[in-house]
C-alpha cells in the first residue's frame, strides 16, 4: 500500500487510490472468466433459442465450448482460493501480527478487528441507503456522502463472494458426476444443475446491468469507467460516491483548501451554480 | 412442301429424344422398372386428400437411391398398383413379403418380425391377455416412427469419420467387380453400425407422442418425456447435433435387444426398471467409473410441486433470491437515471 500515494496529480488534475495492481489483476481475471462463462454456458441454459446455436457455435460448439467453460470456471475457483489467502495474509500480517508484536491482541480486539474490515457492512451503510432514497425520491438535493467503501461496492464484492463456491461447488459436481455420487446421492446432479443455471443467470444480470451500470453507464461515468485500468478515481467521482472518504484524505494530505463542496445533485452545477440559480428563480 | 416441314419437326424431335436418353442418369433404368417416375418425378405432383390435407407425390430420385429402400421397387411395396394410369393406392403394408431374398436364410424378406417384437413391448396394441388397452389407436404403427432412412455410412479407414472410404472401396473391387453393389453394401453394413438418425432427430421422434400434452394425460404418464430430456446435459447436447449422447432408445432399450422390443419401467425385464437402471448409466461406454447412485438422478425432472417437490422448491428459493436482488436494485437504477436526468424536479420544499 504504502508504494502507491494517495493522491496522484496528473494535468492538474486529482485522482485517488482505489486499488494495487495486485487487486486490479484479480478483478481483471475475474472480469474476464465470468464474461467467458456467461458466453458459454447461457447458451446451454437457452439452448432452445434462436440466438443460442450461433452464440455457442462461436465458442466451437458442444465440443469445444465446454472446454473453454471448465477452464474459465477452474481459473476462477484458483483465483478465489488465491483471493482468500491474499485476504487472510494482509489482514494477518498487516492488522494482527503487529498487534501480536506489541502484545495487545485480545479475542474483543480480534473480533472489532475483523467486524471493522473496510468490506464490511456497517450501519453507515444502513444510513446512506436512507439517504440515497430520499435524494432519489427527490425530498433532498443531499447525496448519501460515502465512506472508502460505498454500500454498492460491497454488495458488489459480496455479491462474487457467495455466487464463486455456489457455482464452483455445483460445477464441479455435475463435471466429476461419477465421483461426486460415490458419496452423495444421485439427486444432487438435479440440485447442482438449478443451483449452478439459477446463480449463474442471477450473477450475469447483477454484474452486466447493476454494476456495469454504476461503474460505466450511468451518466457520470459513460462511457467507460476506468479505475479498473488504472487503479485511480477522479476527484469528480469521488465527490460524487466517496465523499466522506474524500474530505478525510484531503484533510490528511494537508489540502483542506483544495477540498470542493459535495455534488447537490448529479449533473447540476454543484453547489454555487445551483443555489444562484434557486435564489434568482 | 407439308412432308419437308413434318421431317424436319420430326428429325429435331427425334434428335432431342436421343440426347435425352443419352444424357439421362443411369439410375433411372435401376430403380424405376415400373417407370413410375414418368409422372412421378414432377417436383408439382401434388393433390389435397379428402381429408383436406396437402398431400405431395413427388419423389426425388436422387434422394430416393440414397435411401435403405432404393433396391426395392415401387410396385415391390405399393403391390396395389397394376396399371398407369392408377387409381389411389392403398396404404403400404410394411409387413409383406418384399421381393428381395434376404442372403443369410435365402427367404423372402420381411419386417413381420418387428411386428411380434413390437406386440410384446410396451408400445403393443394388446395387452397380456390379448385384449386391446385402453387408447390402443395410440400406440405407434410403423410410419409413426420411420420415414425411409438415408444412408449414414462411416468411414473406418485408420479413424472413424462420417462418409464413404475410398480407401475401403479399393480393397472391395479386388473381389467384387460391380460398383453399384459395393456402394450399396459398403452403405448398409455401417449404416447398420451406428444409428439411422441423430438424437436429436430421435428425441424429436418420440417427442412427436411423448410430449403431446393430450396423450401424456389420456396415458396417465408422469412426465413429457422429451422435454424433460431436453433439460439435461444429455438433451442439450442432442440439441446441439452431439452424436455420442444417449437418446432415448440408448436408455429405454434392453441391451442387445430391438427397439421394437421396448418395456414398461414397471415391467421387472426392463432396463429402466427401479433396480435395474443403474446398469445403463454404469455401461462401459458411458460411465463406467461410477456407483449405482448414479442412476437416482431424475433425468426426468419436471419442476412442479407435483412432480419433483424438493427440487420445486429449491428452485423457488433461487427465484425468490433472483427477484428479490435484482427488482429492488433495478428500481434504484431506474430511479437514479431519472434522477440524474430530471435533476430539477421539486415535489417538496427542500432545505
Amino acid at each position: 500500500m504504502e508504494a502507491y500515494s494517495i493522491i496522484k496529480v496528473r494535468k492538474g488534475k486529482k485522482y485517488f487510490f482505489r486499488s494495487t495492481v495486485n487487486q486490479r489483476l484479480q478483478h481483471i481475471i475475474l472480469a474476464t472468466c465470468v464474461i467467458i462463462l456467461v458466453l458459454t454456458g447461457m447458451p446451454l441454459k437457452f439452448h432452445d433459442t434462436s440466438w443460442a446455436p450461433y452464440l455457442y457455435a462461436l465458442f466451437g460448439g458442444i465440443k469445444v465450448a465446454p472446454i473453454i467453460h471448465k477452464t474459465a470456471g477452474c481459473i476462477l475457483m484458483v483465483l478465489f482460493v488465491y483471493h482468500l489467502i491474499y485476504l487472510s495474509c494482509n489482514i494477518y500480517f498487516g492488522q494482527i501480527s503487529p498487534l501480536r508484536k506489541k502484545k495487545e491482541l485480545t479475542i474483543g480486539k480480534l473480533l472489532k478487528l475483523l467486524a471493522t474490515q473496510p468490506f464490511i457492512p456497517n450501519l453507515k451503510d444502513l444510513k446512506d441507503i436512507g439517504q440515497l432514497f430520499r435524494y432519489l425520491f427527490f425530498l433532498t438535493d443531499k447525496k448519501p456522502q460515502g465512506d472508502e467503501f460505498t454500500w454498492k461496492n460491497k454488495f458488489d464484492y459480496w455479491a462474487p463472494f457467495w455466487g464463486i463456491p455456489i457455482l464452483g461447488i455445483s460445477g464441479l459436481i455435475m463435471w466429476n458426476k461419477e465421483f461426486a455420487t460415490r458419496f452423495l446421492p444421485g439427486e444432487i446432479i438435479n440440485f447442482a444443475l438449478i443451483a449452478h443455471s439459477d446463480e449463474a443467470l442471477l450473477a450475469a444480470l447483477f454484474l452486466f446491468i447493476w454494476h456495469w451500470y454504476n461503474v460505466h453507464f450511468k451518466t457520470s461515468v459513460f462511457p467507460m469507467g476506468t479505475v479498473f485500468i488504472t487503479g485511480y478515481l477522479s476527484e469528480k467521482l469521488m465527490v460524487e460516491d466517496h465523499y466522506e472518504y474524500y474530505v478525510k484524505i484531503m484533510k490528511k494530505a494537508g489540502l483542506e483548501d483544495e477540498i470542493l463542496p459535495p455534488s447537490e445533485s448529479y449533473d447540476r452545477e454543484p453547489v454555487k451554480g445551483g443555489k444562484v440559480l434557486e435564489e434568482s428563480g | 412442301m407439308k412432308l419437308k416441314r413434318f421431317c424436319k419437326i420430326f428429325s429435331y424431335g427425334f434428335v432431342l429424344f436421343i440426347a435425352y436418353v443419352l444424357f439421362m442418369p443411369m439410375d433411372t433404368f435401376a430403380a424405376d422398372i415400373g417407370n413410375c417416375l414418368l409422372c412421378h418425378k414432377y417436383p408439382g405432383l401434388s393433390r389435397i386428400g379428402e381429408n383436406g390435407k396437402f398431400r405431395l407425390f413427388y419423389v426425388n430420385e436422387n434422394v430416393f437411391m440414397q435411401s435403405v429402400h432404393a433396391k426395392v421397387k415401387c410396385e415391390g411395396c405399393h403391390t396395389d398398383i397394376k396399371k398407369i394410369p392408377h387409381d389411389p393406392a392403398k396404404k403400404v403394408d410394411c409387413l409383406r413379403e418384399c421381393h428381395i431374398i434376404e442372403p443369410s436364410s435365402e427367404q423372402k424378406f420381411s419386417h413381420k418380425e418387428v411386428a411380434e417384437f413390437l406386440s410384446k413391448s410396451v408400445h403393443a396394441k394388446l395387452d397380456e391377455n390379448q385384449k386391446p388397452k385402453k387408447y390402443a389407436e395410440d400406440m405407434p404403427y410403423c410410419l409413426d416412427c420411420h420415414d425411409n432412412p438415408l444412408y449414414r455410412p462411416l468411414s473406418f479407414f485408420k479413424r472413424v469419420r462420417p462418409g464413404i472410404s475410398e480407401m475401403a472401396l479399393g480393397r472391395c473391387r479386388v473381389c467384387h467387380k460391380k460398383d453399384e453393389f459395393i456402394f450399396r453394401f459398403y452403405n448398409h453394413v455401417t449404416t447398420r453400425l451406428h444409428t439411422t438418425r441423430s438424437p436429436k432427430n430421435i428425441a424429436e421422434m418420440c417427442g412427436r407422442c411423448h410430449d403431446d400434452p393430450k396423450l401424456v394425460a389420456r396415458h396417465n404418464l408422469s412426465t413429457k418425456a422429451v422435454y424433460s430430456y431436453g433439460e439435461t446435459f444429455h438433451g442439450k447436447a442432442a440439441n446441439y447435433l452431439d452424436e455420442r449422447i444417449p437418446d432415448c432408445l440408448d436408455c429405454h432399450v434392453n441391451r442387445g435387444k430391438s427397439v421394437h422390443q421396448m418395456l414398461s419401467h414397471e415391467d421387472p425385464l426392463s432396463i429402466t426398471y427401479e433396480t435395474n437402471k443403474a446398469a445403463i448409466c454404469t455401461n462401459i461406454e458411458c460411465h463406467p467409473k461410477a456407483t449405482p447412485r448414479l442412476a437416482n438422478y431424475k433425468v426426468h425432472m419436471e419442476l412442479t410441486p407435483e412432480n419433483s417437490p424438493k427440487e420445486y422448491y429449491f428452485q423457488l428459493f433461487f427465484i425468490a433470491l433472483t427477484g428479490g436482488t435484482l427488482l429492488p436494485l433495478m428500481g434504484i437504477m431506474f430511479l437514479d437515471l431519472f434522477r440524474r436526468l430530471f435533476p430539477n424536479i421539486r415535489i417538496t420544499r427542500r432545505k
